[in-house]
């Protein structure tokens, strides 16, 4: 029965084949899985540097970074800097200006009142003395 | 009959297709649920990283924001510090300047020895004692022995009551203080100090608010006036 001997071989070797070709199928399948993280990797790399870039420039526009020329002429000050700076010194120079126009009034008004003296009696004793009572 | 062999050998084709077609099925089954997977697990990957991505840079905008709010609120209060130094420093020296012109009456003897007498009145009138020491300036005893007697009428006249004043010559007020006098309850810890620095002092602590108005006009910003 040398038929049956050879077509089971064939029959066996068709399945050894059937086999292969499926677990080769399989390792493909992790291949692409692999490759799913690979690519979701490296996608997410380059968004990150993207994101990252946009970042960089918000902070930029907030800090308010001056070229390097403006630095040595204000100093790394930013723009909130100089507004405040500008409205300060308008300020000390108002009020410097409104103490110079009444010192010598206010300075008058207190040497007045220091030398404004009016001795007083306390109420209780006034009335102590108007009631009669003898003198302490 | 067995089957001939011919027969076999076309069962055996048969099955050997019958195998090689479910091998292929299989196999793109397999495919199809890889491709499947793969988008699946590669979108799962991608959103998560996104959101951790997108999440971590907006905090650190917001970080950078509140920073420069809390350096620019830092400014703002380190610019007001300053304008209320610069208030404070003027105010002192006009101060100053006030005490040291306190000794322009000192030098009218006239309006000085006035003085004196409403001061020692003003003292005698507060401590309603009938014994009282009153301590001056060297320079100004003279003057006071003056001062003593007239003060004395006027506190009687309106009182009534008698008082004894005695006027230390042992102890003077040092000859910095521009004038004034101070008076004391014998054996006792009473003391009035009724200097003209004393009085100025008073005053300007007392009138501090009122002064700074008129040195600086109104405050807008204020809120509570009492």
């Amino acid at each position: 029965m040398a038929s049956q001997t050879q077509g089971i071989q064939q029959l066996l070797a068709a399945e050894k084949k059937a086999a292969e070709r499926v677990a080769e199928a399989r390792k493909r399948k992790a291949k692409r899985l692999k490759q799913a993280k690979e690519e979701a990797q490296t996608e997410m790399e380059r968004y990150r540097v993207e994101r990252e870039k946009q970042f960089k420039q918000y902070e930029a526009m907030v800090r308010k970074i001056s070229l390097p020329l403006l630095e040595l002429h204000m100093g790394t000050r930013t723009d909130i800097a100089a507004k405040i700076d500008g409205e300060t010194k308008s300020k000390i120079s108002g009020m410097a200006k409104s103490f110079q126009n009444n010192q010598e009034e206010v300075i008058q008004f207190l040497l007045t009142l220091a030398f404004d003296i009016k001795p007083e009696l306390h109420t209780n004793a006034k009335l102590q003395a108007k009631l009669g009572e003898p003198a302490a | 009959m067995a089957l001939s062999d011919v027969d076999v050998q076309k069962q055996i084709k048969h099955m050997m297709a019958f195998i090689e077609q479910e091998a292929t099925e299989k196999a793109e089954e397999v495919d199809a649920k890889a491709e499947e997977e793969f988008n699946v697990e590669k979108g799962r990957l991608v959103q998560s990283q996104r959101v951790k991505i997108m999440e971590y840079f907006d905090r650190k905008e917001k970080q950078v924001e509140m920073q420069k709010k809390i350096q620019a609120s830092n400014m703002l209060n380190q610019a007001r510090l300053k304008v209320l130094k610069e208030q404070e420093e003027k105010l002192d020296k006009l101060i100053d300047e006030t005490r040291r012109r306190l000794t322009t009456v000192t030098k009218s003897a006239d309006k000085y020895a006035k003085l004196l007498q409403l001061l020692i009145a003003q003292g005698v009138f507060q401590l309603l004692e009938p014994h009282l020491v009153v301590r001056c300036r060297k320079e100004d005893l003279h003057l006071v022995r003056d001062a003593v007697k007239g003060a004395l009428e006027h506190y009687t006249n309106i009182t009534d009551r008698r008082c004894e004043i005695k006027i230390d010559e042992e102890n003077f007020l040092s000859p910095q203080v521009a004038g004034g006098v101070e008076m004391l309850i014998p054996n006792s810890k009473i003391k009035i100090v009724n200097t003209l620095e004393s009085r100025l002092a008073m005053i300007t602590s007392q009138l501090l608010p009122e002064i700074r108005v008129r040195l600086f006009g109104r405050n807008p910003g204020r809120k509570f006036l009492d």
